[in-house]
């Protein structure tokens, strides 16, 4: 087995050397089309998200995967960067380490925020996005279905993904999931149109909101927002009109005093919304909201400050979990390097069997042949012992053989076993 | 009971599961929930079972008695037990209901075995007044139920209280449902209930002079019961604020105080409904037809 990883991620590239490289889809297919005209004989998968680009190269039998620099060259000739400003932060893994990498990655535990849950679709659409085009091959599909079953595993049986770490995530998922029991029939209002608030969208749309309202003072930002989410831009006179409706407000504007004062709460939204529940996210600093409206009967106003306790425990939380998670990548690492090296030696085991079956089938019918007096019954018993007595004849050097595996290469051995048996090479 | 199986059975059932509820809040494993249930479900059909056997027994079960009547009760919120358990796994719904049924079961204990038939004068609105008065019964238990768990919800929420694997009540939105509903559904059961009593009591007492309907405290603490649930229901109603949320919840909770109340009139007290201290009159000859 032989594997190569060129790539930058978080950790090694900033984020103007990541957005130099970055591939969207198209970008994608395009540069593993060309990979597969040049190294035809190469599998390839490139891996491109906010926070790591890599391409993953393998070879099986004779062929070796293109070097390092060939890897580095072809990202940065797709892009037009000089290869000589990527070489710095560029990272070169081989064999034992790409497969010790990409669970790592896979699982979520190379993350910038660990456990973020993203990164598993995120693995699985570049293998499929490869698989599509065919620069997949044997290797590269078991190695990213161990990749899979991997980060399965580390979600399944450690509480990692179990707790957000975001502010936006927290807040929908922990606190208006508990106010709220659907999302689709609900108004969200969203008032700014930073980042803060597309993200905060991505989680309500992803828990179902449909009814997506973006307010802000400058109209033409608000209709960008709402263009891109299908939602509706809300001119800023109308902003307390909007919040008698809204079942969820989300408000991250740069205002340095609040947008929405008591008296202002007081006198026009809250005696229009009789008492209905109202889940504010006020994620802007200084708050946008003051905080004596959270006194109101069902209206549930958090700041930053009221979820950060939430998110650092959930951090504590998802640190206690982390050995856990790399013990379980470490298991599969060598469980999938061992069977890997196994594989290797499948023409050798495959050799000394067939000279073993026709060693026996030799003996056999000479035995047949002096003795052709025997009933069908005796045959199939001598046959049987036959085949019993093969099998344990090689049951020691299979075994051997799958020891050596999981202990490193089998290569030395398998050279004895040829030499042993005359097998040819 | 010759089928062998007594009310300690599902008693001790309910009891295990309600237990198993407690120690999950500490921690919890992988078979702590398939446990849980098979203990609710065991109950719950040694329960049936018990109620059948009563039933072959006395032909008029389970509504013949008051006995049988509070143990039908607590069978039915068993069954709307399992029924949440499956429709939102991983609440703590069974903290809060389990404990209500260990109640009915334990108020059957004082509740008198004698047959109402004694008493009753017609079949028809015999069943119409215990069935009524079953479901009102079961829906402000679960009013009070649902009107618990938003409270404990909405003031986690406003204390800004994560989630807790150990601990988590359904959404707000789902509870506050419940409540209303319960609320609308008690006051109409519970005033059936008294309507039918009433009209069953005129058909039985209608030549005894002396008889005085509303000196019974089964009767006055339903009327009282009554005139609070369709009270809350205008209130409700008329005023927007209270169609939903807090509101709601204490109005639901207020109404189980007087079903508790009922229910203490029912076991404990001497009543035309019968208590322990009826059963002597067990021997009466029967009149009328039984409920």
């Amino acid at each position: 087995m032989k594997l190569r990883m060129v790539g930058c991620h978080h950790r090694h590239a900033s984020v103007a050397v990541r957005e130099r490289l970055a591939f969207n889809n198209n970008q994608a297919e395009a540069a593993l089309v060309s990979w597969r005209e040049a190294y035809p004989d190469t599998e390839a998968v490139l891996l491109s998200t906010c926070n790591r680009v890599e391409l993953y190269a393998a070879a099986e039998g004779q062929h070796l995967p293109p070097c390092s620099k060939s890897l580095a060259e072809h990202l940065a000739y797709f892009h037009q960067v000089p290869i000589d400003e990527l070489q710095p932060t560029l990272v070169t893994l081989d064999d034992d380490e790409v497969v010790h990498h990409l669970f790592r990655v896979a699982a979520s535990l190379d993350s910038m925020v660990v456990g973020e849950p993203q990164i598993l679709a995120q693995v699985k659409k570049s293998y499929e996005l490869a698989r599509g085009i065919g620069s997949t091959g044997p290797l590269t599909h078991q190695f990213f279905q161990a990749a899979l079953r991997t980060a399965r595993r580390v979600a399944g049986e450690t509480p990692l993904h179990r707790h957000r770490v975001s502010i936006p995530s927290i807040a929908i998922a922990d606190f208006a999931s508990r106010i709220f029991e659907r999302f689709d029939d609900k108004m969200v209002l969203v008032v700014g149109a930073g980042e803060m608030a597309e993200e905060s969208l991505r989680y309500l749309v992803d828990a179902g909101a449909r009814n997506l309202q973006i307010a802000n003072r400058n109209l033409r930002r608000a209709q960008v927002l709402a263009e891109k989410w299908h939602g509706t831009p809300v001119a800023w006179d109308h902003l307390y009109e909007r919040l008698v409706e809204a079942d969820v407000v989300i408000s991250t504007t740069g205002a340095d005093q609040p947008i929405v004062t008591l008296e202002a709460y007081r006198k026009y939204v809250a005696p229009r919304r009789h008492q209905r529940p109202l889940f504010i996210l006020d994620l802007a600093v200084p708050r946008d909201f003051e905080p004596t409206i959270g006194n109101y009967l069902e209206t549930y106003l958090y700041s930053i400050d009221d979820l950060a306790n939430t998110c650092n425990q959930n951090r504590q939380a998802r640190q206690t979990a982390l050995p856990a998670a790399e013990k379980i990548v470490s298991q599969e690492t060598l469980n999938f390097l061992a069977e890997a090296r196994y594989r290797t030696t499948v023409p050798v085991v495959a050799e000394l069997q067939d000279g073993f079956r026709r060693t026996k089938q030799d003996e056999l019918d000479r035995l047949f042949r002096k003795v052709p007096n025997l009933e069908d019954r005796d045959r199939q018993e001598i046959e049987q012992f036959a085949d019993r007595l093969i099998a344990k004849f090689l049951h020691p050097p299979l075994e051997s053989l799958r020891d050596i595996s999981r202990q490193g290469s089998p290569r030395q051995l398998v050279e004895s076993l040829r030499r042993l048996f005359q097998l040819k090479e | 009971m010759a089928s062998g199986v007594n009310i300690f059975c599902f008693t001790a059932c309910y009891f295990a599961a309600w237990m198993l509820e407690l120690a999950g809040l500490t921690a919890r494993y992988g078979w702590h929930r398939l446990v849980m249930l098979a203990f609710a479900g065991a109950g719950s059909a040694a329960q049936l079972w018990y109620l059948i056997d009563r039933a072959r027994q006395t032909p008029a079960a389970p509504l013949a008695t008051t006995f049988d009547w509070c143990l039908l009760a607590a069978w039915i919120l068993a069954i709307v037990y399992l029924g949440l358990v499956f429709y939102s796994p991983g609440t703590s719904i069974g903290l809060f209901l389990l404990p209500l049924i260990l109640l009915l079961i334990g108020a059957a204990q004082f509740a008198s075995q004698v047959p109402l038939a004694a008493r009753q004068a017609s079949q028809f609105w015999g069943v119409v007044h215990g069935v009524t008065l079953l479901l009102g019964t079961v829906t402000v238990c679960l009013g009070f139920l649902s009107g618990s768990m938003y409270l404990i919800q909405s003031h986690r929420l406003r204390k800004a209280i994560p989630p807790l694997v150990s601990f988590r009540l359904p959404s707000l939105e789902w509870l506050d449902w419940v409540n209303s509903r319960a609320l609308r559904w008690s006051a109409l059961t519970m005033g059936a209930g008294l309507l039918s009593g009433v009209i069953l009591t005129h058909m039985q007492h209608q030549t005894d002079p002396d008889y005085r309907l509303w000196t019974d405290p089964v009767v006055l603490s339903l009327a009282a019961m009554l005139v609070w649930l369709i009270t809350a229901e205008i209130f409700r109603l008329v005023y927007p604020a209270a169609r939903q949320g807090r509101k709601v919840a204490y109005l639901t909770l207020a109404a189980f105080v007087f079903l508790v109340f009922m229910l203490f009139s029912i076991t404990v007290l001497d009543t035309v409904h019968g208590s322990k201290s009826h059963e002597n009159e067990a021997a009466l000859p029967r009149m009328g037809v039984s409920v």
